[in-house]
């Protein structure tokens, strides 16, 4: 009876079924029920606005993108739709809001026995358990394997916040913060190359001043002028007329600005949950002294950021183009952030080292964004609302921790038999053990020259 | 109406967090404002037509003509009263 009436809800599409479990959680959090109704309903506002746009750009860029396959011979069929899109899908997966209390008890557990000295407030992330979940159920099927996965995770980036906390205060100013985004387990790839790099003569002390260059380029790191020039770019090679080359330019860029602004009614909703979720994690603990663990964009002021992504824009399309087996069209993720915040704080914000290691990694993003792309397209389709014409497909290049998302997934996969996954996972292992003990001693070279006491209290404050 | 705005690198998550908890404090206060989200990346455009900048990054090294203030301690809890003063005296004003 019970399952006959979840079904009846869940087969009315996310739209409606994220309100309802909405509702619900935002009464168990005693929110009043006139604000949860609110809240609810902006969460099914989000996701059918974002349906709408992924719609959009879909009629628009799809065509394009198969007459650009015909006309050039590069089998780019997998779609670069950002991160937005895909936020709005691994919402909608109906196990979604299970990830909530993962997240807090692991990191509450990790807390009282001293494991790590981080509390994550951001409660939006929770959406990389899901992203990462779904990926893993995509890859072996089985949901318990992505529940795993999706904890092992949150073990993994409270951990790597622990191993970076120092380092960003350096970076940032800003005291007691720390960064449990999973964007930060890429630098456990990032970190041995840029070991390498110092290795290199000539490389030790190299620096350009990021903040005077982004004052020329800036301009194209705006979402709706890359849109118009990617837009542009897709229409020239699939030889639309000038007339076709512009709209699709112009209907680019409309995609690329409005992904954000529906995205945002996704935090919006969900602002309201995750204060009290953060509240709650903050009263277990009155006495305990702890970081706060937040999203990324405290870093967002740096320079050198958004001249890295910018500058690897034509790298990406170089290779998209060139690197044999890549199915992956770049549109949405052409800024790869997810790269370049991790890259700033192993690299000591050194943007002759983050353009190099972009470079070398731009063919991992793109590699895992092919891989993963079946899954994500068929999750996009699942959700009923979204239509993806039959051939093509949808993706996102420049994920957080492709490394680390793909490896997890395959090695899950042993569960079917399936062993080569481990023998990634067994080299993955070994670089972090690697990693830990660099990023250890990094940390604590960061505190002796901030005038840090670790030995009295690893938190105290200069 | 006062608007104020607040930047993050999207202007989808962090931004938003702050400009609603911002939004909501101010009506436990009665104080009427506008707070909007935005992307850092647009900020010069938006800064000309607001009364405040909530800034989640350091700001100090800048002048952007609207008083500034940090928008971290609406993500901690930390220095949360101290902060929701100085907005308050600009929405008073």
């Amino acid at each position: 009876m019970l399952k006959t009436v979840i079904n009846y809800i869940l087969g009315m599409g996310p739209s409606v079924f994220l309100p309802f479990i909405m509702i619900i959680i935002g009464l168990i959090v005693r929110m009043k029920f006139r604000r949860a109704f609110s809240a609810a309903l902006t969460l099914g506002v989000a996701f059918a606005g974002m349906s709408v746009i992924i719609n959009f750009m879909m009629s628009a860029i799809g065509p394009a993108s198969q007459a650009f396959v015909k006309s050039t011979g590069l089998h780019l069929r997998a779609i670069d739709m950002g991160w937005t899109p895909l936020a709005a899908v691994a919402w909608a997966w109906p196990y979604a809001f299970f990830m909530f209390p993962i997240q807090i008890a692991i990191n509450l557990i990790m807390l009282g026995f001293g494991w790590t000295n981080c509390l994550n407030v951001d409660m939006w992330n929770v959406w990389n358990k899901i992203l990462t979940a779904v990926l893993v159920a995509g890859v072996t099927g089985s949901l318990p394997a992505a529940f795993i996965v999706g904890a092992i995770e949150v073990v993994f980036e409270l951990k790597n916040a622990d191993l970076t906390q120092k380092q960003i205060y350096k970076i940032t100013g800003i005291p007691g913060i720390a960064l449990p985004h999973a964007m930060g387990l890429t630098a456990v790839i990032l970190a041995p190359l840029n070991r390498l790099l110092d290795f290199i003569p000539g490389l030790k002390n190299i620096n350009i001043d990021a903040e005077k260059i982004r004052e020329k380029i800036g301009i194209f790191g705006e979402n709706h002028v890359m849109g118009f020039i990617i837009g542009f770019l897709i229409a020239l090679f699939a030889r639309y007329d000038v007339k076709g080359i512009l709209t699709l330019a112009v209907q680019s860029a409309t995609a690329l600005t409005l992904f954000p602004m529906a995205a945002k009614l996704f935090m919006e909703a969900l602002a309201p949950i995750s204060d009290a979720a953060g509240e709650f994690m903050k009263r277990r603990f009155p006495g305990r002294e702890f970081y706060i663990g937040l999203d990324w964009p405290f870093l967002a002021g740096q320079a050198e950021i958004w001249v890295t992504t910018i500058v690897l824009v034509p790298v990406i399309l170089l290779a998209a183009i060139v690197l044999p087996g890549n199915n992956v069209l770049p549109f949405g993720g052409i800024l790869n952030i997810c790269f370049a915040a991790p890259a700033l704080i192993i690299t000591n914000k050194n943007l002759v080292r983050m353009f190099i290691l972009g470079v070398i990694t731009t063919p991992l993003y793109l590699y895992v964004a092919t891989s993963f792309s079946p899954i994500i397209t068929n999750l996009a389709k699942s959700v009923g609302t979204i239509k993806i014409p039959a051939g093509q497909l949808m993706t996102w290049n420049g994920m957080e921790a492709p490394g680390f998302r793909w490896i997890w997934a395959h090695a899950a996969d042993v569960i079917n038999g399936h062993f080569a996954g481990l023998v990634f996972l067994a080299i993955w292992g070994v670089i972090y053990v690697w990693y830990y003990r660099y990023m250890s001693r990094r940390e604590k070279e960061v505190a002796k020259e901030l005038g840090f006491d670790m030995t009295a209290n690893p938190l105290s404050m200069p | 109406m006062k608007k104020i705005i607040v930047a993050c690198g999207s202007g989808v998550a962090t931004s938003q967090t702050v400009a609603s908890k911002v939004k909501d404090l101010c009506e436990k206060k009665g104080l009427r404002v506008q707070v909007e989200a935005i992307n850092i990346r647009n900020l010069e455009a938006h800064i000309k037509n607001c009364d405040m900048y909530i800034s989640i990054t350091p700001y100090e090294k800048k002048d952007y003509g609207v008083p500034v203030v940090s928008g971290i301690p609406f993500l901690t809890g930390v220095g949360l009263d101290v902060a929701m003063k100085q907005i308050e005296e600009v929405l008073r004003k």
